[in-house]
């Protein structure tokens, strides 16, 4: 399930929210329950690292029972619930050693005077599917992913990760929706780069065979 | 006929179906001449598609869940 909502469950977690505010237990615990595994999802995707992600959701669902009161609803509950993540993720971060980031513009498409592309490209988008179930992808995706720059790392993980729309994202971030577009597109492409030679390794030994 | 820059910079729109059909087709026009961004559109589709479907696979392990709801009843239930 994503925090993309639909009309009804959107109307049934402020009715949540509301009943927890007037003291109600049993509406917090549905909206922990129903808030736990994306919150642990989203730090985890930032950490990479289980134990930070445990700690964050443990802090963020305690901040959510300890806070609620100064949730007044001028954005979406789901919105408040992702900041209050991100920041707690971020907290966590700063006490830890950086990897160090990638240089994202050595990693966009280069052109020539006119416009055209310079790339020297193999298509190794067939056959890739079964890629999904091996262990050594995830890893190396989820390097690939941790290696983007904080700011595109962020909305790639928002928007494809949780499945949030652009509008969304740019609430939740304060960001402009071109704002958004554009870190989402340079961290797709960024990742295509970054994986390629793996992808193209993978390719080129299934077509041995 | 628009530049592969061009192209590219709007590939993400393109397979988000955030663009207007005239700005849409005129991508397609120039894909039907340019393998190369053909290439890249396709490559470009699959990492996508393979990075968001591996992000998208982070599980709650069963054992943090437990923790996690004998935090909350120390924590939220004994001072209440």
């Amino acid at each position: 399930m994503s925090f993309a909502q639909n009309k009804e469950t959107k109307e049934a977690e402020e009715a949540l929210v509301r009943d927890f505010q007037t003291g109600n237990l049993e509406a917090y615990d549905k909206i922990a329950e129903i808030y736990q595994k994306k919150i642990y999802a989203l730090s985890f995707n930032l950490t990479r690292n289980p134990m930070d992600a445990q700690d964050v959701t443990q802090e963020v669902l305690l901040t959510l029972f300890k806070k609620i009161h100064t949730f007044k609803g001028k954005s979406a509950f789901s919105s408040w619930v992702y900041r209050i993540t991100l920041n707690a993720t971020y907290m966590k971060m700063r006490s830890k050693k950086k990897e160090p980031n990638v240089s994202l513009e050595d990693l966009l498409p280069s052109y020539n005077s006119s416009g055209y592309q310079q790339e020297k490209i193999q298509d190794w988008s067939e056959n890739t599917e079964s890629l999904l179930f091996a262990n050594e992808t995830r890893e190396v995706i989820q390097k690939a992913v941790s290696q983007l720059p904080e700011k595109e790392k962020v909305v790639f993980i928002l928007r494809d990760g949780e499945g949030l729309s652009t509008e969304k994202v740019s609430e939740i971030l304060d960001l402009t929706v071109p704002a958004v577009k554009s870190r989402l597109h340079r961290a797709r492409l960024f990742l295509r780069k970054k994986l390629s030679p793996y992808f193209e390794e993978y390719h080129s030994q299934r077509e041995k065979k | 006929m628009i530049c592969c820059k061009e192209c590219l910079e709007l590939l993400s729109d393109y397979l988000d179906g955030e663009l207007d059909p005239k700005t849409s087709s005129s991508l397609e026009e120039h894909f039907q001449d340019c393998p190369p961004c053909i290439a890249f559109l396709n490559t470009f589709k699959t990492s996508t598609h393979l990075c968001r479907e591996t992000i998208r696979q982070v599980d709650l392990p069963e054992v943090v869940q437990i923790k996690l709801k004998e935090f909350l009843a120390k924590n939220t239930r004994e001072k209440k």
